[in-house]
């Protein structure tokens, strides 16, 4: 029916508005329609290496917790004294203190206008504070089972894990809520420890590893590219050889991981490019490419 | 329009004559006050009418005449009273005659002017004189717009009442007077008076000026400087007995002014306030001539010590429990310890503040009994001010938990500390100014610190708050105590007793309205009614003569206490928070 009228009436061309009365029923579709029809032009070509290089961050921040927790597991076992790690701690600090500043050229601190009192005076804050409450973490918890402590532990740490700021631009990054959700694990987990020093001293290395190190490492990368591979190598490395001391099937299921996220998934995702599949077209919602900055002003 | 004659029963066996009256031209209606016999002198009737109304201010003229004809009917009589109505010359003419054996009562009226032989339906209203004067009508309360019709039909009714009552000074004489003309009305028999109110009044003026002057002394005692300094007027504000003093010493210059009262309402008011009183010192005698006897001072004060101590006991008791584990709940111990501890010492002090006290109990007793005379209230306000005081330690108890021990505000910054701090785990943060919650980017030791303090505060959560709890229960026990004592106080204050008794034993007194019942209906003849009043409902009579009382009630509905009370906000008795909020 549909052809024979078309047919009948091949005067009038078809028109895609819908203003104007046609001798064509509501659903036609006309030949010309999928001639609009565009694929997959958003998709990125991506380089293997490259993809491995950015996998680095994710491989990074599971190594600090993989670090804490063994850190954790030593202190709690008595194998690590708290002056060694407070000691190592403050070292290793001072070093990347020197690092940060000196990598950029101070570059980035005159940008950020920070002095060098501030970055004293936020260290004396977080030493006193946490020196100052130490007790109160050591008793904190000690109603509060082991198991649910572990759980709540292993939560936090995930959650940090999930929401931490690796450079995708997505809703669900918040580097606020995962270094806070790192701080909650860390004092839950210091509160196991046998007396209050520890707990400080673990408290204070838990804000090194999770506050100050992603920022130097940011740093790295960003200026030193092929550093920061070496950094990262050798990070992951003191990981794998810190947890092969306690479990060597940990170690190698650690290992296995670290692979698989920065050599099995970088292929994966190039693979599936393959098959990337994205049709565009005039159904589409509309997109305002126009820079609407100035009506907004 | 149907003519209403509204005529006193008690005339009704009077003599002929001329009836005396108001004419309310709107309503179309004549109120008949009095009957005048026969002989008189028209113009000294007319002198005495224009006397009457210069002292009522009310219309007062001859309406009509009257026959009250034993015999048979006598032509000469009747055309008689006609030709009267040419002298005293009032529209309409009401004529009204009763026959000896009929109990129908003929009527008429005659209008000379317009000379329409139309017969204008009439309504004979019978009234009781004596109590339509002396009952207060009262406006009915509710004045929605549905009941505008009975509100017009009130205020018809009132212009009869008030006509009645105003006229009192036709009522006062009697049939002994050797006035020039005879009256028939509710007290033509005699005046009532009684001789023991005479005396009263006549007593009552000294008395109060002797009050007067004992009151005036008491308020510059009151008022004088030394007593202005800082902490006393504090003190005083929260001490209930203070308060209710001076409500009674109000009351007291209330009824011993010598301005009359003003209207009605003011008239009841200081009769209340003056029964309440009453009512009240005799309550407070009885107690006292109670507790007096037989050395029950000795007793209570002997049973007093025990009982705090006990009381002191099972606070430890209570507290050595929240030590331990309380309910299986996981408390941190340490901190634990320290509240227990803390409240164990306290505890302490205050049974060794009531050892100390021991032996004066019983003389302080013995003197705040004396106070019992001063009135119940006073009496009972002296309980609560005292349980409030043995009690000092659990309002101690409950501010520390709700707001002075750990931070200031234990538990209500707790709240709102851990509610903040959330926001601030989760990097956002609460926007005053668009009231809201944003994003926001912290530094990093900002971070650091919240996030410690929240992790802190969050597991020392339980602990604080279950201490709050049991507190604030013993609290909230010793405010109900409290409340219901000074519920009791508010009835005796504002409870309209003389108003009640008025209403119970002379219903008459109060009107709500008046209702009418159908004595004969025969055609041809007028109808007859017979007024009755309608005594107002109690409800009505304690709601429009409520005295008002110092005391407000909480303002404030359940679900606003339940938040106050998990914010850690402190409640107070409710007279309390009724000051605060004005």
């Amino acid at each position: 029916m549909v052809c024979a009228q078309v047919e009948t009436s091949p005067r009038r061309r078809w028109q895609k508005v819908l203003y104007e009365r046609q001798p064509f029923p509501d659903n036609y579709v006309d030949q010309r329609f999928l001639e609009e029809l565009r694929k997959n032009i958003h998709a990125r070509q991506y380089q293997y290496w490259a993809v491995v290089f950015e996998s680095g961050a994710v491989a990074q921040q599971l190594c600090s917790v993989c670090v804490f927790v063994v850190t954790w597991w030593y202190m709690d076992a008595g194998m690590l004294s708290p002056q060694r790690l407070f000691g190592a701690g403050l070292v290793s600090s001072l070093l990347g203190y020197i690092l940060f500043n000196v990598i950029d050229a101070g570059v980035g601190r005159q940008e950020s206008g920070r002095t060098w009192w501030a970055d004293l005076k936020s260290t004396l804050v977080f030493i006193a504070f946490t020196y100052g409450f130490s007790p109160v973490l050591k008793t904190l918890t000690e109603s509060i089972s082991t198991d649910t402590i572990y759980a709540m532990s292993a939560f936090m740490l995930l959650g940090h894990l999930i929401f931490f700021d690796y450079g995708a631009n997505a809703a669900i990054v918040s580097s606020t809520l995962s270094l806070n959700m790192a701080i909650f694990a860390s004092v839950c987990l210091a509160s196991r420890l046998p007396r209050s020093l520890h707990a400080f001293v673990m408290v204070t290395f838990a804000m090194q590893i999770f506050a100050l190190w992603p920022m130097l490492q940011k740093k790295l990368k960003a200026q030193t590219p092929r550093c920061y591979v070496a950094v990262t190598m050798l990070f992951a490395l003191a990981a794998l050889v810190g947890l092969m001391t306690i479990s060597s099937v940990g170690a190698v299921l650690f290992a296995l991981l670290l692979l698989c996220i920065s050599c099995l998934c970088p292929y994966c995702l190039i693979r599936l490019q393959l098959f990337k599949d994205n049709i565009h077209g005039p159904w589409d919602e509309a997109e305002i490419k126009e820079d609407l900055s100035r009506f907004l002003m | 329009m149907v003519l209403k004659v509204f005529f006193p029963s008690c005339c009704s066996s009077a003599e002929s004559g001329i009836l005396i009256g108001r004419w309310i031209s709107e309503q179309n209606s004549a109120v008949i006050l009095a009957v005048v016999h026969f002989p008189f002198i028209p113009a000294q009737v007319k002198q005495y009418l224009s006397e009457v109304q210069q002292v009522t201010k009310i219309k007062v003229s001859v309406l009509g005449s009257w026959s009250n004809s034993k015999q048979e009917k006598e032509e000469s009589l009747s055309e008689f009273l006609e030709d009267l109505g040419t002298i005293f010359s009032h529209e309409p003419w009401i004529q009204i005659s009763k026959e000896r054996d009929s109990k129908f009562w003929s009527c008429s009226t005659l209008q000379k002017q317009s000379n329409s032989p139309k017969e204008e339906e009439i309504i004979l209203v019978y009234y009781d004189q004596r109590k339509v004067m002396l009952s207060h009508l009262h406006p009915p309360l509710d004045t929605t717009p549905s009941t505008d019709h009975k509100a017009n039909d009130a205020s018809k009714l009132a212009a009869m009442f008030d006509t009645v009552a105003n006229s009192k000074i036709l009522f006062m004489t009697d049939r002994y007077d050797d006035g020039p003309i005879k009256l028939t009305h509710w007290q033509s028999d005699g005046v009532e008076a009684s001789i023991i109110v005479e005396l009263m009044k006549q007593a009552s003026v000294p008395a109060c000026m002797l009050l007067t002057f004992l009151l005036s002394l008491t308020s510059a005692i009151c008022k004088r400087r030394m007593l202005k300094f800082w902490p006393l007027p504090f003190l005083w504000s929260k001490l209930s007995t203070c308060e209710q003093l001076g409500h009674r010493l109000q009351h007291l210059q209330v009824i011993s002014s010598n301005k009359k009262a003003q209207n009605q309402i003011q008239l009841m008011r200081k009769a209340n306030i003056f029964v309440s009183l009453l009512i009240d010192v005799a309550l407070g005698i009885l107690l006292m001539s109670w507790l007096y006897r037989k050395n029950r001072i000795g007793h209570l004060a002997d049973t007093l010590i025990p009982v705090a101590d006990h009381v002191a006991k099972e606070l430890q008791d209570l507290l050595q429990w929240l030590m331990g584990a309380p309910a299986g709940l996981k408390m941190n111990r340490a901190l634990d310890q320290v509240l227990g501890r803390f409240f164990l010492y306290h505890i302490h002090l205050w049974i060794s503040y009531i050892h100390l006290m021991s032996p004066f109990i019983e003389m302080i007793l013995w003197y705040v009994g004396l106070s019992a005379c001063l009135g119940l209230t006073v009496a009972l306000c002296i309980l609560s001010d005292i349980i409030a005081l043995l009690t000092f330690h659990i309002y101690c108890f409950y501010v520390y938990g709700a707001s002075v021990l750990s931070l200031l505000r234990l538990y209500c910054l707790k709240i709102y500390g851990l509610s903040s701090l959330w926001r601030l785990f989760r990097g956002k943060k609460w926007n005053v100014l668009r009231q809201r919650v944003d994003s926001c980017s912290y530094d990093l030791d900002q971070l650091f610190i919240g996030t410690l303090l929240f992790t802190i505060l969050l597991f020392l959560l339980p602990t604080t708050a279950l201490y709050y709890l049991v507190f604030t229960l013993l609290r909230l026990l010793v405010v109900v105590v409290q409340g219901l004592i000074h519920l009791l106080v508010d009835l005796i204050d504002s409870l309209p007793l003389y108003s009640i008794i008025l209403r119970l034993c002379r219903s008459y007194r109060l009107a709500a309205g008046v209702k009418f019942r159908v004595l004969e209906q025969k055609h041809g003849k007028p109808l007859r009614l017979l007024m009755q009043i309608n005594p107002l409902s109690y409800g009505s009579v304690v709601q429009t003569y409520r005295l008002p009382t110092y005391s407000c009630y909480p303002k404030d509905s359940w679900t606003s206490l339940c938040k106050k009370l998990f914010f850690g906000e402190l409640i107070y008795p409710w007279k309390h928070k009724g000051e605060k909020q004005d």
